[in-house]
């Protein structure tokens, strides 16, 4: 238990330094602005209570927001990320259920079932944040255009993260 | 009161959700005047550490164009020399004449933090009360305007950036001298609007826009941008799109102007209103 909270504690800063110094610095062309800070609330146990996870999420959202200087807006997409994981979870669950006490891991579950499980929860946190950021209607297809191309990039980038620490 | 235990029991997950959300939009709602958010104030000492440390690796990616940004604005500054050199000879004054004071001085800053993508853009230089930065200073990139200095501390200044929905600025069209109100319209960095244009006028795509010198802040005939298009509106006035000279993208090495009459201009102009 101890140990596990070490380990998460050590991935937790370790993306967010990620975010801060590397992805926030990534900015194509106005619309492109990967956050892969969202793969700390995806890498969470599967029987982590919701309430544990809800209160973790919030926590992840507020100091992404105080590094870049825009209180609130990540808090709340993390939040709405960490609130849907559960049933995603529940939609995405094997036929013979979770193995008790595992992670939603690549190396457990497979690329293909991994690879569903990032899109749907960062694309619903992206479209979340974009939204938020803007906050109108009035260029939705703009808006849509970033969301999708972040989401990309997101993705791309927490499955090649994932690679990486499958193989170590 | 079972039931009610029960009730929440069965959505305590949603309960929470909620209160958290509650808290995040709270913080969103609270976050948009920058003096009303105190507790991001005291954080920022902490961040903007690590943003100067990142920020020094950042500026060696892109020497190549400071220097070019520097070069030319050494031979902008030559020119300068050698036509003001031709007046002095013409002219002669005593040097402690009064009339012949400096009005504005100049001080140079480094960009540590910016951000371009949303609706209202600050960004941070490096200096602050220490160096001589104070409230309401002009910030300009090279010649050409980019912002307003919003809040200071010891060693750093927040700047309201020219692509901040809140921001005003007074500017004119340099060809015929007429002057209006520059705002951003949050969606592009690159173009800014110009309005209270008359509508007799012609507008030539592709004019200079430049300062007024009225608010005290910028000194007179700082550049804006140049006119890429424009339309009429409904009312008398044309909606002039400006395509803003400071590229805020590349923002690095900034200069600050303070106005040293600043305090004279606006006591005299209290009388008057």
């Amino acid at each position: 238990m101890i140990n596990n909270t070490l380990r998460f504690g050590f991935i937790f800063i370790l993306l967010i330094l990620f975010q801060v110094l590397l992805f926030n610095n990534i900015q194509f062309s106005g619309y492109v602005n990967p956050y892969v800070y969202i793969m700390f609330i995806l890498l969470l146990p599967v029987e982590l209570p919701a309430w544990l996870l809800l209160i973790l999420s919030f926590l992840t959202g507020l100091v992404i927001d105080f590094f870049s200087g825009s209180l609130g807006m990540h808090t709340a997409s993390s939040v709405l990320a960490g609130f849907v994981r559960p049933y995603v979870l529940q939609i995405l669950s094997p036929r013979d259920g979770y193995e008790p006490g595992s992670e939603p891991s690549m190396i457990i579950y497979g690329f293909r079932w991994f690879l569903i499980y990032t899109l749907i929860i960062v694309l619903i946190h992206h479209t979340a944040l974009f939204y938020l950021e803007v906050f109108r209607f009035t260029e939705f297809f703009r808006t849509l255009l970033r969301v999708l191309l972040s989401s990309l990039f997101s993705v791309t980038f927490i499955l090649l993260i994932e690679h990486f620490r499958k193989g170590r | 009161m079972r039931n009610l235990i029960n009730f929440l029991l069965k959505y305590n997950s949603l309960i929470i959700f909620l209160i958290l959300e509650g808290v995040a939009f709270y913080l969103i709602g609270s976050d948009n005047s920058y003096h009303n958010s105190r507790i991001i104030k005291g954080v920022r000492g902490l961040t903007t550490g690590i943003e100067r440390r990142a920020s020094s690796v950042r500026t060696y990616f892109i020497l190549r164009e400071i220097n070019q940004t520097l070069a030319s604005e050494n031979i902008y500054l030559r020119n300068r020399i050698e036509q003001l050199e031709k007046k002095e000879n013409q002219l002669f004054f005593y040097v402690s004449d009064s009339i012949n004071q400096q009005q504005y001085h100049y001080l140079s800053a480094e960009v540590i933090d910016n951000s371009v993508n949303r609706q209202k853009n600050y960004f941070t230089l490096n200096k602050g009360v220490k160096h001589g930065l104070t409230v309401d200073m002009a910030v300009t990139s090279g010649d050409a305007v980019a912002g307003v200095i919003v809040g200071c501390s010891e060693n750093f200044s927040v700047v309201m950036s020219l692509l901040n929905l809140d921001f005003r600025l007074s500017a004119r069209i340099k060809s015929n001298g007429y002057f209006g109100s520059l705002t951003w319209d949050g969606r592009d960095y690159s173009h800014a609007t110009l309005s209270e244009i008359p509508q007799h006028l012609t507008i030539n795509p592709g004019d200079t826009i430049e300062t007024t010198g009225y608010s005290a802040i910028f000194p007179e005939g700082m550049m804006v941008g140049t006119i890429s298009g424009f339309e009429k509106t409904g009312s008398d006035f044309y909606k002039i799109t400006v395509f803003l000279s400071a590229d805020f993208k590349k923002l690095h090495f900034v200069n600050v102007i303070g106005n040293l009459k600043k305090t004279e201009q606006l006591e005299l102009e209290k009388q008057f209103q």
